[in-house]
């Protein structure tokens, strides 16, 4: 048991499958694993792993094999920028995926851009470079974007309040959030929302209730969090608490689906493009069946990112043929068309110009009391990506 | 009243952790980098007993807090037992490997998704309405009596127990302690042991109040600041310590910048070490030597 333990606890440290073979292709993975962002940023990866597990089963592609060389960052820049270093120098990957805290960003760019390999956000929050006219290394698949998220909830907050809107905001101190949510507030004065209160709450946060309490003496009839899921989750619970009864929307992070049935709260909204499990399609029952065979360590519906991530990572390689390189597979991304079988409101399309995706789809969800399930709130609402 | 009301959560939830720092560097005088991940080790051992005695709350939480007391001694039997007379920094390393091993075996067994240990208790957390319309979750004023209640019976413990008195021995001369006769191995064990509980029992609330998850490594780790300006010693220090902490957090928060919330304990850290390098109630001898 000791020794099993101490092996599970060395393989923990490293978390790290060489990729030796010359004969396949090498792609590496550096995400927060452990950390703060773990829950939402681990979850991909073991989604990748997953995809590709089964991609390898079924002979690879191109008649090759993929070897993923996965490293953990616990979400700190100074480690996502060591591994991603030794992956573009040491292991020569041809591709980088990124799951990880959006303050990571800046070392690993950096890193991708003297190697010129692609980086490929996977779970891990969309940049504004991804969006026309894109940076020539940066794509993503990711569920969540900056801007559109905040349009798509406001007017989702707009078209559901039935009186003026006292606006209150929660973001966690990080760029991008906090970079979001300053975003929203705009956007939300100029639909003549009234902003009350922000709060941008660092993530080593032991008690939200004091955040919470400002927000709720500010009086706000609705609230708005972007943030990694711990920080939406728990301001909401930290406000409830405190008596606050209004309206909360936030963003659909993996752990939604089963939140929404722990909260049973019928004012709690999340706002996300990726359908949950409850809508029982295909593809849904596929996920579930794999992740039982391979005995994974997070909830199916946790894996959707990392299935996404996969079902693209597929399609550049086909693209790219064998023998790649990092060339062949930039390339090769810059013209994709990835149908995600109903994970999503539509394809994820990639172009010269769009590494995003040329419509981007929401949905809103809740807990409805009435039928003690979670239900669709708000339908497929596209938004193009110019 | 809403504010006192969280300053004194946030400062249980402080003084609970920063006492496991304070039991073992004033025995051993190794500063436990590790007192976060043992903390979060308690609370996924809740977990994990509150999911088999799915019918015997009381069971599965008296199990894991033996479990908790059981892993502090299996720290110090397997690992630090090696450090003893050896140099500080030697010590203090192995601590940071110990913290990287259980961040990594926790991950491993439980995953980095965030938990509830209250659903799986099938308890629920109501909030209670106190004077001026203030409000408290049941487990943060749970949180609050544990702390209490910890720290009186470590005072009575240390004051007046037979093995308290051989503890704070070992900690003020550990050669003339030895030379009389105490166990110095069982009295490190000890220390260990009741330091994770302490951290055990933090981290337990502290899940149960808001859930389970890796956020708790960086809690464990923000501890220590209230442990250093109450001076590392004092087990008095950590809790006058967390109660300043906790205060100047809690009015920045509400009336300057809630972003200073991170930045707030180390400032007041800094300005404590300038006045007081050891400690509000720490002891001089012991920085003399750093």
């Amino acid at each position: 048991m000791l020794a099993r333990a101490l092996a599970a606890a060395l393989a923990a440290a490293t978390l790290a499958y060489p990729a030796s073979a010359q004969d396949a292709y090498v792609i590496g993975v550096t995400g927060a694993l452990t950390g703060p962002a773990a829950g939402t940023n681990g979850p991909p990866i073991e989604g990748l792993r997953l995809y590709v597990d089964r991609l390898n089963a079924a002979g690879g592609i191109n008649g090759k094999k993929i070897q993923l060389t996965v490293l953990d960052d616990q979400g700190e820049p100074s480690k996502a920028a060591a591994n991603a270093k030794r992956l573009l120098t040491q292991d020569n990957v041809s591709l980088l995926v990124l799951s990880s805290l959006s303050s990571t960003f800046a070392p690993v760019i950096a890193e991708t851009r003297r190697a010129n390999v692609a980086l490929m956000l996977m779970g891990a929050v969309c940049p504004k470079e991804v969006y026309p006219p894109a940076d020539l290394l940066q794509f993503c698949t990711t569920a969540y974007a900056g801007g559109y998220d905040s349009r798509a909830t406001l007017a989702f907050i707009k078209e559901t309040a039935k009186e003026p809107v006292r606006i209150g905001f929660a973001a966690m101190a990080i760029p991008l959030s906090r970079g979001e949510i300053d975003y929203a507030e705009e956007q939300a004065k100029a639909m003549g929302m009234t902003p009350v209160d922000k709060e941008v709450i660092p993530p080593s946060t032991a008690d939200y209730t004091p955040f919470a309490t400002k927000l709720k003496d500010a009086n706000p009839n609705w609230i708005f969090s972007w943030a990694p899921w711990v920080t939406q989750v728990k301001t909401f619970e930290a406000l409830r608490r405190l008596g606050w009864e209004g309206d909360y929307i936030t963003w659909a992070h993996i752990e939604a689906e089963s939140e929404l049935a722990r909260l049973k709260d019928g004012k709690f909204y999340v706002i996300g493009a990726n359908s949950l499990f409850q809508d029982n399609l295909p593809i849904h029952k596929q996920i579930i069946e794999e992740a039982k065979k391979a005995n994974i360590r997070y909830p199916a519906e946790q894996m959707t990112e990392g299935w996404i991530g996969g079902l693209v990572l597929e399609a550049v390689l086909k693209a790219g043929g064998w023998p790649a390189d990092a060339a062949k597979i930039r390339a090769a991304m810059e013209n994709v068309k990835v149908d995600t079988q109903g994970l999503r409101g539509g394809a994820i399309e990639w172009s010269k110009d769009n590494h995003f995706r040329t419509r981007q789809y929401y949905r809103v969800y809740r807990w409805d009391p009435a039928k003690s399930a979670v239900a669709v709130t708000k339908d497929w609402v596209a938004y193009d990506v110019k | 009243m809403q504010l006192i009301v969280n300053i004194t959560v946030l400062a249980a939830i402080y003084a609970l952790l920063a006492c496991g720092y304070v039991l073992i560097y004033r025995v051993s005088r190794v500063m436990n980098m590790a007192h976060g991940e043992l903390a979060m080790l308690g609370a996924y051992l809740l977990y994990t007993t509150a999911s088999l005695f799915t019918d015997h709350p009381v069971g599965a939480i008296a199990a894991a807090l033996v479990l908790s007391l059981t892993v502090g001694v299996l720290v110090y039997v397997a690992l630090m037992r090696k450090m003893t007379g050896q140099m500080v920094l030697a010590a203090i390393l192995t601590t940071i490997a110990i913290g990287i091993l259980l961040r990594g075996v926790i991950v491993l067994i439980w995953s980095a998704a965030q938990q509830h240990p209250l659903q799986a208790l099938k308890f629920s957390n109501p909030s209670i309405e106190l004077i001026g319309g203030a409000r408290i979750s049941t487990c943060a004023a749970l949180m609050v009596l544990a702390t209490v209640a910890v720290y009186t019976a470590l005072f009575v413990f240390l004051r007046f127990g037979r093995w308290g008195m051989r503890l704070r021995a070992a900690g003020q001369n550990p050669l003339l302690a030895a030379q009389r006769g105490i166990n110095l191995n069982a009295i490190y064990a000890l220390a260990w042991a009741l330091s994770t509980l302490t951290g055990s029992i933090a981290g337990m609330l502290i899940a149960l109040d808001s859930g389970l998850d890796q956020t708790m490594v960086v809690i464990g780790l923000k501890a220590f600041a209230p442990a250093l300006v109450g001076g590392l010693d004092s087990l008095l220090g950590a809790l006058v310590g967390a109660v300043i902490v906790a205060s100047a957090e809690v009015l920045a928060i509400h009336y300057v910048d809630p972003l200073l919330s991170d930045v707030v304990p180390f400032l007041v850290l800094i300005a404590a070490l300038i006045v007081r390098p050891w400690g509000l109630f720490g002891t001089r001898e012991e920085l003399d030597r750093v």
